[in-house]
């Protein structure tokens, strides 16, 4: 019994060793698939179809807008037909939970394994940060349909990654406290922003548009972005008695919760500027009529007298069961008619060559108005100064009244004096 | 040597040799960037593991710990420093930010410990979202270095493969060489009754903030290679969901057990990444799992195999007549370490 033992673990020892020796030799040499990746840039062309891995939060906190903005980019496919120009577009649609970590995995999945020729996405800064890297470093194009963070195309800007459908933060903004300080005519501004990066960049361009125009930021007041109950800021901002309030928010439930807490407070609507997203469509709807009137700044405005923003309403509305279309699924929209745009004059490209035809085009009749491409592969289009209005249609609508053309992210400055401070935040406002 | 040592300790070998081999079967590069991450994650998870199991203290700051080390690095590289001064200050980092975690902590244990190092998790994730000069705030640090040799992400995912997979191995080894000494010993006594300890002598104390300090600096050990996985670092790798989910893993797989923090990161970085390509509700089922698991293997994937194959060998022995024999109750303690 013994022997059979020691006979058993003497195989055993010996098994183990023949093993360990063996793998170290595998070790030794490269495995077989290790070259040079040849995956991915350009592997369909020629074929006619261009893949395209759409990766976007649609689970998680951020399932509402992660869900819109591939929405925007379906709904264009789905009128206008998938095949532009001989080339088919053919769309993986990945979800990142908005967590960078799995929005990278996402990422090497497709380029890995579907061998995709373009990624679009995703939506929250950090994770559109870490694919842009990402994708940069295997050349595959990433067009970014929603992420609004200055850095994308600033210091982290990278030469295959182009912003479509937004704009920065500052740049979004900037108008806003131009059009506030003179056409607006108000002396006095107090700003209530979201306590994090894309609020940072957002009240840095109101002010300094403000201030720039001979306006005079009073306060500035940051609020968590977990906030719920603004009664304790809406009376600050009572009681520091500017011309006007200034609110930046980065979409969502803080919207309608301020103005709850603004208008039950009495104030009054007509000293209200909002960004983009705290006066997005979702806004609208919650509040309904009480808030006809209010104004914003965006470079998105569904309310503009254009035959493409009344066909792309229009198409929302229908798919959607009445609904019109927030920002996110302009962005995801405008994105896909940019692509189908460039196919159909140039045909089939991928790699850097669709980069550049992107960026030296000119969208001159897209849903957000003329838009163009800075050496930094920003958006350069217009942005809007809005008002809530009814429209025959009984929706309420984002209705420009005044519209700032070519608005680019340098704020006045070149681009080696922007790039050369530092990045936004509650201490540096530019 | 007894036998159920033996396999279980070829069993070891075995999946070693396969993890070596891996790269060779024909995996993808996307199969090797996966399974990197699940080692990591499995490093991390062990990290958690080796404190709930050995000094039954369950973290839920660990992911910070992580990301702390994470930070560590993305800043030295973001100031041009090489790597090996990138590898010291993560490591400093890591090993300032243990011993706050167990200096805070070393007194508490229960649900105390899991409040105190949830609070202190949440203020390094408060520093990552709001120290913008040196962390980036929520954009994060990208574009992260990591050394020459291990060459570029999507030519060479074997090479950092390997890296990981060595990393694993010996954060496992380890691990399990500490929790078998002496020290290990006297922290599981710790774990089944503190005052017994503190009679017989022992500062308790000082065993908790030793352990800490040692699954913490594992834990650094993988937010740097987290970090040089993904060249990117922001506030939500520090996050308190990463935490939660790293105790997920470990109860997946089994407190304790020396498999339990791989097998339980292969299934919640699987979810997570691959089943999340082809089912919507990916979150419903490693919920799913997760209900199962605790219903109805209690000790984890690992420990209820184990568990499972100690009672059927139980019964072959004990169907020639008689009960059990008293060397197959011994067996079963030490084939725990499996």
């Amino acid at each position: 019994m013994t022997s059979t033992k020691r006979s058993t673990r003497r195989s055993w020892v010996a098994i183990g060793g023949l093993g360990a020796a063996a793998a170290l030799a595998l070790t030794a040499c490269a495995p077989p698939g290790a070259g040079p990746s040849t995956q991915g840039a350009g592997g369909t062309a020629g074929t006619g179809t261009l893949t395209i891995g759409f990766i976007s939060p649609t689970t998680g906190n951020f399932a509402v807008a992660g869900q819109e903005m591939y929405d925007g980019w379906d709904l264009y496919w789905k009128t206008h037909g998938d095949e532009v120009n001989g080339v088919t577009i053919k769309t993986i649609l990945e979800d990142d939970a908005g967590n960078p970590e799995t929005s990278l995995t996402k990422a090497h999945k497709l380029v890995e394994q579907d061998g995709v020729n373009i990624i679009v996405g995703p939506l929250i800064a950090n994770t559109a940060l870490a694919v842009a890297q990402y994708t940069a470093s295997v050349g595959i194009p990433n067009l970014q349909p929603v992420a609004a963070s200055d850095d994308l195309t600033q210091r982290n800007a990278n030469d295959l990654t182009v912003r479509t459908g937004s704009m920065g933060g500052s740049q979004a903004n900037y108008p806003g406290g131009e059009w506030a300080a003179t056409q607006g005519g108000y002396k006095t501004a107090v700003t209530l922003c979201a306590d994090y990066a894309f609020g940072w960049e957002s009240c840095a361009g109101f002010k300094q548009g403000f201030e720039k125009n001979g306006g005079q930021v009073v306060q500035q007041i940051w609020f968590p972005n977990s906030t719920t109950d603004f009664s304790t800021y809406a009376s600050q901002i009572q009681a520091a008695n500017a011309d006007l309030v200034y609110v930046a928010t980065a979409g969502g439930a803080p919207g309608p919760n301020f103005l709850n807490a603004y208008l039950g407070l009495g104030l009054p609507i007509d000293k209200l500027l909002l960004n983009c997203c705290a006066a997005d469509q979702g806004t609208l709807r919650t509040m309904g009529d009480q808030i006809i009137g209010l104004k914003s700044v965006s470079y998105w405005a569904e309310g503009r007298d254009s035959d493409v923003t009344r066909e792309f309403v229009e198409a929302y509305k229908k798919a959607s069961g009445g609904k019109v279309p927030g920002a996110y699924i302009a962005g995801g929209y405008i994105t896909a008619s940019l692509l189908a745009s460039v196919l159909q004059e140039r045909g089939l490209l991928t790699g850097s060559d669709l980069i550049d035809a992107i960026t030296s085009y000119t969208f001159d009749d897209s849903i957000f108005g003329r838009v163009s491409w800075d050496d930094y592969n920003n958006t350069v289009g217009p942005v809007f100064i809005r008002q809530v209005e009814k429209l025959d249609d009984g929706n309420l609508y984002n209705v420009p009244i005044a519209t700032y053309e070519d608005v680019d992210q340098w704020l006045g400055r070149t681009p080696e004096e922007a790039l050369a401070q530092p990045t936004y935040s509650q201490t540096f406002q530019g | 040597m007894k036998r159920s040592r033996i396999v279980s300790l070829a069993l070891l070998a075995l999946i070693l040799v396969f993890g070596i081999a891996f790269p060779y079967l024909g995996a993808s590069n996307f199969a090797l960037s996966i399974t990197t991450t699940i080692l990591v994650a499995a490093i991390l998870a062990s990290s958690v593991n080796f404190l709930v199991g050995e000094g039954g203290m369950a973290s839920l700051g660990h992911g910070a710990i992580a990301g702390a080390s994470a930070y560590g690095a993305g800043w030295a590289s973001k100031q041009g420093m090489d790597p090996g001064m990138q590898v010291l200050i993560a490591f400093g980092v890591t090993i300032v930010v243990s011993l706050v975690y167990g200096l805070l902590s070393m007194r508490t244990s229960g649900i105390y410990f899991l409040m105190v190092t949830l609070a202190v998790g949440m203020l390094i994730y408060g520093l990552a979202f709001r120290l913008s000069s040196i962390t980036g705030g929520e954009n994060g640090i990208s574009n992260i270095a990591r050394p020459q040799w291990i060459g570029n992400l999507a030519a060479d995912g074997w090479k950092y493969y390997y890296v990981v997979l060595a990393g694993f191995v010996i954060s496992t080894a380890v691990l399990w060489v500490v929790s078998r000494s002496p020290f290990g010993a006297s922290l599981r006594g710790v774990r089944d009754s503190e005052s017994r300890m503190r009679s017989l002598g022992y500062t308790v104390p000082a065993y908790r903030l030793a352990a800490f300090l040692i699954s913490g600096i594992v834990a650094g050990f993988a937010g740097l290679l987290s970090v040089w996985q993904t060249h990117f670092v922001s506030p939500s790798s520090a996050g308190v969901d990463r935490s939660v989910l790293l105790i997920v893993m470990v109860i997946l797989g089994g407190t304790g057990t020396l498999l339990g923090p791989l097998i339980g990161a292969t299934i919640v970085i699987l979810v997570e990444n691959v089943l999340s390509s082809y089912v919507d509700r990916w979150p419903t089922i490693l919920g799913l799992i997760f209900i199962l698991v605790i219903l109805f293997a209690r000790a984890g994937i690992v420990g209820s195999i184990a568990k499972l194959l100690r009672r059927l060998r139980s019964r072959t022995a004990a169907s020639p007549g008689g009960p059990p024999s008293p060397s197959d109750t011994s067996v079963s303690s030490t084939s725990n370490a499996a």
